[in-house]
């Protein structure tokens, strides 16, 4: 078993609950073994970052002094945000020796321990997309997808600053092609799939966001997609939920299921109804789930 | 070596786009431009281009690779022609094309006259002496000063694609270029004119502006400074400041996001009363938390003891993004390889994207 910490943020705690359920769920089939954080708390979602950073930083170095202290080396995230907040925190820490040394400080003011540096932040998807993880995988998704036609939606904090992130080309990402064929679905390309989802912006700026939202929708219907999938929550929740908004200011209705990144898997694995939890999904998701027949 | 290219090439006169194929004999430390060069010369010299220095100085040679917004004399060729590809050639994007790879910079132009991109020293008679800028004052501009305006940042950018009036990445790094200026004295009256619509609370945080400029200027983190400066100006009437503030808020109170709370938060009342309907169709989901009890983290008083403390420590604003960009400036590699072994053959879709012609 893989021991890592386990950071949930924020949306995987409230609106997007599925995403905590499938992958608490899915990660002892894929070898990993979850150690949650009690007192983390959000790490600004780029918001604190714009408006106050040296909190936002502080928050993060707070995370990361705790998820070293479970002894994990791997704090894995499941949200491109959390994982670029977190990272762009660590490296900041990491590189800068007189910076820590003041952050730390303030942590012990407070009563956290200090961090030294040594955790590394990644997101699910990098840990099974490649290594053992990838060979976990192939064996979890024992029942496989029946040739779906799944549309990789990457989202961009998770290929974007690749300076920052540096998984793969942030031009050409594989690696939830590579995903969703070891699971035996169909990866389907389009161009937007490394776009933005607008979500971002959905709150003050929403005619925007939509013209965003609406290009990879409209793409992996175009292509032929009986679904997609994203390791963003923020993005699920935009590509879903704001499905709806889209109907009612195009006429369009697009009926794209939206998967998460772990659901996916967890299909694949034989994971249940309790546990995917597709009917907290605002566009329904029977179309996938009659075809796999489950 | 043998280089060979694709070119998306643009007759304004006829209005025909054509995807034509180059095949040219070049040096091997021939870049992008080395190779346009020796196409315009010896096969076509109706290749239309620009170009000047040669040398990622001049902020002439904007032009798409592969759908990727690059400068043409810093692309070495070699790598691509050992790995045995053919590029696509285009003209950059959200900018008019007017031939082959020449784009319209007329808004790009105008955007970034919009920002007043001249110093405001707040005198009108010059001081009897020198006015000395310390270097750790040209510290907080000092990424934004590197910009060559080459509109590379611009020509992927997701909100401008949007929203075309969008004030953008590459107007914006150089707004916050005079507002973080020591010597500058219109900071508030600038962060006024960039919040409001098309500004800074546009921004998408699609990150393509940072993945593609090529001279590290970074233009989203300039934004953000641009974001905090006017947070901590008080300059928060905008829907985009507020959205941010609201995290804070949560963050010392709860610890998490306090999610449903955000639309009114945000829009305010009003607005968010129109959005009921919306908003029931998605709490059948279980998509609305109740905001009570609220989901509160352990320890959560440590968070909003942090919050106090770097209040008083005085690296707001800007200053709490530039006192990390010497750390990050370091990574000088990425710790994960991002071997392609697992990665299975996708037969792309559809050609690389191309600026609308």
């Amino acid at each position: 078993m893989n021991r890592v910490a386990y950071y949930t943020g924020c949306l995987a705690a409230l609106s997007a609950k599925e995403l905590n359920s499938a992958t608490k769920a899915l990660a002892p089939k894929l070898g990993l073994e979850l150690v949650e954080l009690e007192s983390v708390t959000c790490c600004g979602a780029g918001d604190i970052h714009e408006a106050e950073p040296d909190y936002y930083l502080h928050l993060n170095a707070r995370i990361l002094a705790y998820a070293e202290a479970t002894g994990c080396e791997t704090l894995m995230t499941i949200c491109n945000v959390c994982t670029l907040n977190l990272r762009q925190a660590n490296w900041q820490l990491k590189n800068d020796q007189e910076l820590r040394a003041r952050v730390n400080k303030n942590l012990k003011t407070v009563g956290v321990p200090a961090y030294s540096g040594e955790v590394e932040v990644r997101h699910l998807l990098w840990l099974i997309a490649e290594g053992d993880g990838y060979e976990q995988l192939k064996t979890a998704a024992h029942k496989g997808l029946k040739g779906l036609k799944v549309a990789p939606f990457y989202g961009c904090q998770i290929l974007r600053p690749s300076k920052i992130l540096g998984f793969e080309d942030p031009d050409r990402p594989w690696s939830l092609e590579a995903i969703i064929q070891a699971c035996g679905g169909e990866p389907i390309d389009y161009p937007a799939k490394i776009k933005c989802c607008g979500f971002p912006i959905i709150q003050a700026r929403e005619e925007v966001a939509l013209s965003e939202l609406i290009q990879p929708i409209e793409q992996a219907v175009e292509a032929g997609a009986d679904a997609m999938v994203t390791p963003c929550p923020l993005c699920h929740l935009s590509l879903d939920a704001w499905q709806l908004k889209l109907r009612k200011s195009t006429g369009k209705d697009f009926a794209m299921p939206i998967l998460h990144l772990s659901q996916l898997i967890g299909v694949a694995a034989g994971l249940e109804e309790s546990e995917l939890k597709f009917k907290r999904h605002v566009v329904s998701v029977d179309p996938v789930t009659q075809k796999l027949e489950v | 070596m043998d280089v060979a290219l694709k070119i998306w090439r643009f007759d304004p006169q006829s209005g025909e786009r054509v995807l034509r194929e180059y095949e040219v004999d070049a040096p091997e430390w021939a870049c992008l431009l080395d190779v346009l060069d020796l196409i315009k010369d010896k096969h076509d010299g109706t290749l239309a281009y620009r170009k000047s220095c040669r040398m990622m100085i001049c902020g002439s040679c904007g032009m798409r690779m592969d759908g990727r917004a690059v400068l043409a004399c810093k692309e070495r060729m070699k790598p691509i022609v050992d790995a045995g590809h053919v590029p696509v050639i285009s003209a950059m994007g959200n900018m008019p094309v007017l031939k082959d790879l020449v784009v319209d910079m007329g808004p790009f132009w105008g955007k970034i006259r919009s920002v007043k991109p001249w110093l405001d020293p707040g005198y009108d008679e010059v001081a009897e002496k020198e006015r000395v800028v310390s270097q750790q004052e040209m510290n907080v501009i000092h990424k934004e000063a590197l910009c060559i305006m080459c509109g590379c940042c611009v020509s992927e950018c997701n909100s401008m694609e949007a929203d075309p009036e969008f004030t953008g990445p590459a107007a914006l790094a150089k707004g916050f270029r005079f507002v973080g200026d020591a010597r500058d004295q219109a900071d508030v009256e600038r962060l006024n004119a960039l919040n409001g619509e098309h500004g800074i609370w546009d921004c998408t945080r699609c990150y393509f502006c940072n993945e593609r400029c090529p001279k590290g200027v970074d233009p989203r983190d300039a934004i953000a400074k641009l974001g905090a400066e006017s947070v901590k100006q008080g300059i928060d009437h905008d829907m985009g400041a507020k959205h941010a503030k609201w995290f804070v808020r949560s963050a010392e109170t709860t610890g998490w996001l306090r999610e449903t709370e955000l639309v009114p938060k945000t829009q305010g009342l009003v607005s968010a009363i129109k959005q009921t309907g919306f908003a029931l169709k998605l709490a059948r989901k279980g998509k609305v938390p109740p905001p009570f009890p609220p989901h509160v983290a352990a320890d959560v008083k440590e968070a909003r003891a942090l919050r106090e403390l770097t209040q008083e420590q005085g690296r707001e604003g800007a200053l709490g993004i530039v006192q990390g960009e010497h750390a990050l400036g370091r990574i000088e590699f990425t710790e994960e390889a991002g071997v392609r072994e697992n990665a299975p053959e996708i037969q792309p879709g559809v050609e690389p994207p191309h600026a609308e012609g």
